[in-house]
């Protein structure tokens, strides 16, 4: 126990010499809530396209107007088709909207009228929501504007009701979700070169000859930077609570022990290629090159697991964030459900243990060379 | 009774064998030198007496216990000291101290050891801004906690001053029980020859164990003996030397140091270094750790930036036209820094293009350091994988790839076997008789004896410049240990 | 002079290119992570939103309502469908995450259609994932748009789209992300080879070395920037084979334009590499500079949110950012066909980047000295 406690206190003693673990804990993650919160916005995304309107008919120009008005599009009027190619082209405009020449005359006659929607197929997303947004202007312009009556009546109306988040605010599920981006750099990084380091300056030699044990070492590197990174997490989570207002209605008590569990797992990561690898440089490609982008990519924060194919589905079982983004968008959006709750700390609590078992294991105890 | 019984062991990395079929009987209750050439396996045999390494085969039995399997319960009975002493730079002295006795399992109890290493004072001071001689001191502290029953030192001394050196020395020998067994790798054959007993290593096998004093009377016969088990030096005309071009050169001090200052704060590295090496001059720098001697050296070459004053290489400005003055250089630095990851062939084929020699002369020139030097087996080998004596080797050899007016070496001889050593100063004189001016730096004293004149370096700054005859009759001393001990001690009274 | 300058910087680039690729695992992590997370990323990622199962409560049974439901048993974007007892039962499978979709249909649904009134489809999204939730209710209420067109025969008139998606007519998300792709991974990987290249010899002391020799700045620079320039080089033009062949992304724009895009690209990465190495003493620092740089040059690169819906100060940020030319310049050029005056347009922030990052490593190589 004694020795435990040493092997901790040194953990500590050097974690406040040096300012890059106090970096890691708190600036970085202080950075990316700042670029999450006001960077990223996966909602109410406004797109910038061009109108040519080819309908001599003065009506038509109220739908232009009904453009300009829209909150989602930021709309400019061109005469010429080249002008708006060679916008689409430099990634100006996002996409076009041309009125035919004949437009308001089908309307009049009832009958159906085409408009020529040109969106920019390069940028899949942008290119949705400039149909959609084009759509529904125009459709709103039919059914409100002096064609109302001509227009064709509906009688099934779809209405979507969103839960949790009725306003569809992204930040509300993109903040929580980003802690387990950051809390699995966060924890990847303190550890991928502690025990290299050791290795690198000759401390594990003269610690081996010690009465040290290996399980001291193992729990001589989880315990502080579980400290560490759980500090970390209380930081984060109080930013997002109080200082960007994202409504938080589940347990405080629930959301801890489940991120402890997370940080349990991220930790593991780190400190595996760390003792595996014991050599600084090749700790650091490692970590740098399977850090960020397959937790940012593949943990279901920005694209849906549900539509992966089956194979790489399960491919993204191993991976932490994945447990972790599920629970903690729920916990803060929809409060406490205790089925996700158990079935992610289960999947977490078992990659844990595996990397922890896989951390003792390759800890050596001896030289090799 | 015997603290280790060791029988027919046998180590072997890859394809290379550092422990040959070697017994090894270590007495209870003695100290035990270790000495033998680089590479004859002296750190393996520590390694696989203390548990770090596992024998391919054979048996070795340490304090009554199997290191292979036992290494748990003989743990807490040995202090080991690696050869790169695992102190945390980024905790203080004290800080050290507590962990390793905590890892130990013993009690608090410093007072003894900070009083014998005089590290009192700085027990709050981060041990990495400790002077070399100082780290060594707190290292060798931290082994001695809890009197283990069995010391094992590797190579405790290396890059020491005499004074340090002496104060290692005498830690262990008030600080020990007479049960107490140290087994001590050295370098130093002075050391080895004060031990009960000496072991030497050649290529992985013992030839010669046995009362030091039964060998030879004195020290020096005693290296003398040493070198003959070991194969015999035989001077031989330095191949280095022969095939060296002249430079020519007018100017009068080819290596210049025009008041040098350094300051940290209100506190003085350097202060006010003058001096002028003459072509053709063996120049030492010596002084204890910790003295400034590194950032002097440091300053010469343009790595480290003087807070005042300037040097000239060969008459050229360090400041004004570093790039071209350092092309007149030849440097091998302290620690050494080579690239690890490259043969040492790829290291030698790098410097020498480095510094700008064509491509048909560089094989030629490759190919003539790797015979002199004697790299022929080791020259796929990647560097960070050799011994440290072949390092230094290396990195003396990559000084000399140019063919350079100028030579900079800061400990170029520490952790360097003894034949080795004399072979590189056999190169050394013979460069200079050729014209090549050196600046070299020691902590052994016989070596100072080769200089043509010695600056004395104490606190930053100069306390005796003089030929070694002329300090030794200053200091009234015999030998240079004696002279550099005195004078240092006269100048701490001023 | 120039050919002893020449011989020095031959000997660093060769010297940089053993360091790097003699270590298999060295080798692995440099050719093999970045070949393995294009494949892996290419096939997993999409913003098409699959697979979507519901929970449905038709209260009204009737012929109708089950014609409804059928067509969304048809949709090839849907799977699996649970029938609900009540509302709880719904609101369960909503909360644990079974389904992603409810269906709520009223009891006067079959009686209002035939007296030709309007009725309302409920249609429930988990907002917990507000993204793939909107695309998903989009997809729903698409379904019930064309089930009431189906069977509306009042007369009136109608606005159809007439969509023409250019560059991708199908708006196939892989042909997107692969061409970002590309670019976020020749970033990682440069920024991998160069920014621990020099706080790396610093800690080793071999910098001293190479300062001790006649090397200048300027050619320990160039000496190390070759070589992670020819390794990039070399892996992004074979991602981007495999993009145009394995993928079968047609290649739009001139090879010529791309080659040129993606090497002054790399350039500009290269520079922000060795100036982040210049400036650190560890290679622990320099790992934690990568990722300050990495993660918010990522993030706000367009890639995941359009750069022109940023406020105006992250807009301004990032025009520092190499990674957001370049994501432009390689899908410009791939699937847009992008000419010559657009991509030197994109080439003239990169240039600068590369310019000032590179004269600002050599800069503190020297000044770093003491």
């Amino acid at each position: 126990m004694k020795i435990l406690q040493a092997l901790i206190k040194k953990e500590f003693l050097q974690i406040i010499r040096d300012p890059s673990s106090i970096i890691i804990a708190f600036v970085l993650p202080l950075i990316s809530i700042l670029i999450y919160m006001y960077g990223i916005n996966l909602d109410t995304v406004r797109v910038k396209i061009g109108i040519k309107n080819d309908d001599a008919n003065p009506e038509i120009s109220t739908l232009v107007k009904s453009f300009g008005h829209s909150k989602y599009v930021n709309s400019v009027v061109y005469d010429n088709e080249n002008d708006l190619a060679k916008g689409i082209v430099r990634s100006k405009l996002k996409g076009a909207v041309i009125i035919p020449n004949d437009f308001s005359n089908k309307i009049s006659k009832g009958q159906n009228a085409d408009l020529i929607v040109i969106t920019d197929g390069s940028e899949v997303n942008t290119a949705n929501y400039v149909q959609n947004y084009s759509m529904q202007i125009v459709n709103q312009w039919l059914m409100t504007g002096r064609y109302a009556r001509l227009a064709k009546p509906q009688i099934i109306t779809p209405e979507i009701r969103v839960w949790y988040n009725q306003d569809l605010n992204s930040h509300y599920f993109i903040l929580p979700g980003s802690l387990a981006i950051t809390m699995t750099l966060i924890g990847i990084l303190l550890t991928a070169l502690v025990v290299a380091r050791e290795w690198e300056r000759g401390t594990m030699e003269a610690m081996l000859s010690t009465s040290v044990k290996k399980i001291h070492i193992v729990l001589g590197k989880y315990i502080p930077y579980f400290v560490l990174g759980m500090l970390s997490m209380g930081f984060n989570v109080f930013m997002c609570i109080t200082v960007f207002k994202i409504p938080f209605r589940g347990n405080l008590f629930v959301l801890f022990a489940v991120s402890g569990l997370f940080l349990f797992t991220s930790l593991g990561i780190g400190l595996l290629i760390s003792s595996k690898l014991k050599n600084q440089f090749l700790a650091s490609q490692v970590s740098l090159g399977i850090g960020f982008l397959p937790a940012l990519l593949l943990s279901g924060l920005m694209f849906p697991i549900n539509s992966m194919p089956v194979f790489f589905q399960h491919l993204t079982r191993i991976l932490p964030p994945r447990y972790f983004i599920t629970f903690i968008e729920s916990e803060f959006m929809a409060g406490t459900v205790w089925e996700i709750v158990i079935i992610n700390s289960i999947f977490l609590t078992i990659l844990g243990l595996i990397l922890f078992a896989a951390v003792y294991n390759n800890t050596d105890m001896r030289l090799i060379k | 009774m015997n603290t280790v019984e060791i029988k027919n062991l046998t180590k072997n990395f890859h394809s290379t064998t550092a422990i040959n079929n070697l017994s090894l009987g270590i007495e209870k209750g003695k100290i035990t030198g270790l000495i033998g050439a680089d590479g004859a396996g002296k750190t393996t045999l520590i390694r696989l007496v203390t548990g770090l390494l596992l024998p391919d085969s054979g048996e070795i039995s340490t304090l009554g216990f199997n290191p292979s399997v036992q290494k748990s319960l003989l743990n807490p009975k040995i202090g080991y000291m690696p050869q790169k002493f695992g102190l945390y730079e980024d905790l203080t002295v004290i800080e050290n101290l507590k962990l390793y006795a905590d890892l130990k399992e013993v009690p608090y109890d410093f007072d003894k050891l900070l009083e014998f290493t005089n590290l009192k004072p700085f027990q709050e001071r981060l041990a990495g801004t400790l002077s070399g001689g100082m780290k060594q001191k707190l290292g060798l502290a931290c082994t001695l906690l809890g009197s283990p029953e069995f010391l094992v030192l590797d190579e405790p001394s290396v890059g020491v001053d005499p004074i340090s050196r002496r104060d290692l020395m005498k830690m262990v020998r008030d600080l020990i029980t007479p049960e107490t067994t140290v087994l001590w790798s050295t370098a130093y054959l002075d050391e080895a020859h004060s031990f009960d007993t000496a072991v030497v290593l050649d290529k992985g096998q013992v030839i010669y164990n046995g009362n030091p004093h039964e060998l030879a009377e004195t020290p020096q016969e005693f290296e003398n003996k040493v070198i003959e088990l070991m194969g015999g030096y035989k001077k031989e005309k330095s191949l280095i030397a022969e095939n060296y071009v002249p430079h020519k050169t007018d100017v009068e001090c080819t290596v210049e140091a025009d008041k040098l200052e350094k300051k940290y704060g209100n506190f003085y590295a350097v202060k006010n270094n003058t001096f002028c090496i003459r072509r053709g001059e063996i120049f030492g720098l010596l002084g204890p750790n910790g003295a400034g001697k590194s950032t002097s050296f440091k300053m010469m070459c343009g790595l480290a930036k003087p807070t005042s004053g300037t040097a000239r290489l060969m008459g050229i400005d360090i400041i004004q036209n570093p790039e071209k003055a350092r092309s007149n250089l030849g440097y091998m630095a302290q620690k050494f820094s080579l690239y690890g990851s490259l043969t040492v062939r790829q290291n030698l084929e790098f410097f020498a293009a480095a510094y700008g020699i064509k491509l048909s002369e560089r094989k030629k020139r490759v190919e003539e350091i790797i015979n002199v030097f004697g790299f022929s087996d080791i020259q796929e080998q990647k560097s960070e994988d050799l011994p440290l004596g072949f390092k230094q080797r290396l990195s003396m050899a990559c000084a000399l790839i140019h063919n350079p007016p100028i030579l900079f070496l800061d400990e170029p001889t520490s952790g360097v076997d003894v034949i080795t050593r004399r072979d590189f100063w056999n190169h050394i004189t013979s460069l200079a008789k050729k014209g090549v001016t050196i600046l070299v730096t020691t902590h052994f004293m016989d070596e100072a004896e080769y200089c043509d004149r010695i600056s004395l370096f104490y606190k930053g700054e100069a306390i005796a410049v003089g030929t070694p005859a002329e300090l030794k009759q200053k200091a009234d001393a015999g030998n240079m240990e004696d002279t550099f001990i005195k004078l240092i001690k006269e100048s701490e009274k001023e | 002079m120039i050919r002893e300058s020449l011989r020095r910087i031959f000997a660093l680039i060769k010297k940089e290119f053993i360091t790097i690729w003699k270590d298999p695992k060295s080798r692995g992590i440099i050719i093999g992570l970045p070949l393995l997370q294009l494949l892996v990323f290419a096939n997993a990622i999409t913003m098409e939103v699959k697979n979507i199962d519901a929970v449905v409560i038709d209260r009204d049974n009737s012929v109708e309502s089950r014609e409804l439901l059928s067509r969304f048993e048809h949709s090839p974007r849907f799977r699996k469908f649970y029938y609900a007892e009540n509302e709880k039962d719904l609101k369960e499978k909503i909360d644990n995450q079974k389904v992603q979709i409810g269906i709520y249909i009223n009891n006067d649904f079959s009686s209002s259609i035939k007296a030709g009134k309007p009725v309302n489809v409920l249609i429930i999204a988990d907002g917990r994932q507000t993204n793939s939730a909107s695309i998903a209710g989009g997809y729903a209420s698409q379904i019930v748009t064309d089930y009431n067109n189906e069977i509306n025969h009042a007369k009136g008139a109608q606005i159809n789209a007439s969509l023409r998606n250019w560059y991708n007519p199908n708006l196939e998300y892989r042909w997107y992300i692969l061409t970002v792709l590309v670019s976020l991974l020749a970033l990682v990987i440069t920024l991998l080879l160069t920014a621990l290249s020099i706080a790396r010899e610093r800690e080793m002391g071999t910098f001293d070395q190479l300062i001790v020799s006649p090397l200048s700045s300027f050619e320990i620079l160039l000496g190390k920037t070759v070589p992670p320039m020819v390794i990039a080089m070399v892996l992004t033009c074979i991602m981007t084979l495999i993009v145009v062949t394995a993928f079968k992304v047609p290649f739009a724009g001139s090879a010529v334009l791309f080659l040129i895009s993606i090497f002054v690209s790399l350039l500009s990465i290269v520079g922000v590499g060795l100036f982040i190495s210049s400036i650190c003493k560890t290679q622990q620092q320099a790992i934690l500079g990568v990722i300050t740089f990495q993660m918010p040059a990522i993030l706000l690169s367009g890639f995941i949110s359009p750069v022109e819906d940023m406020p105006l100060f992250l807009q301004y940020l990032t025009l520092l950012n190499p990674i957001r030319f370049f994501i432009l310049l390689t899908r410009g050029i791939f699937l847009k066909g992008m000419g010559i005056a657009d991509v030197t347009l994109n080439l003239i922030p990169l240039l600068i980047i590369a310019f000032i990052t590179l004269s600002l490593a050599s800069w503190t190589f020297k000044r770093n000295l003491d």
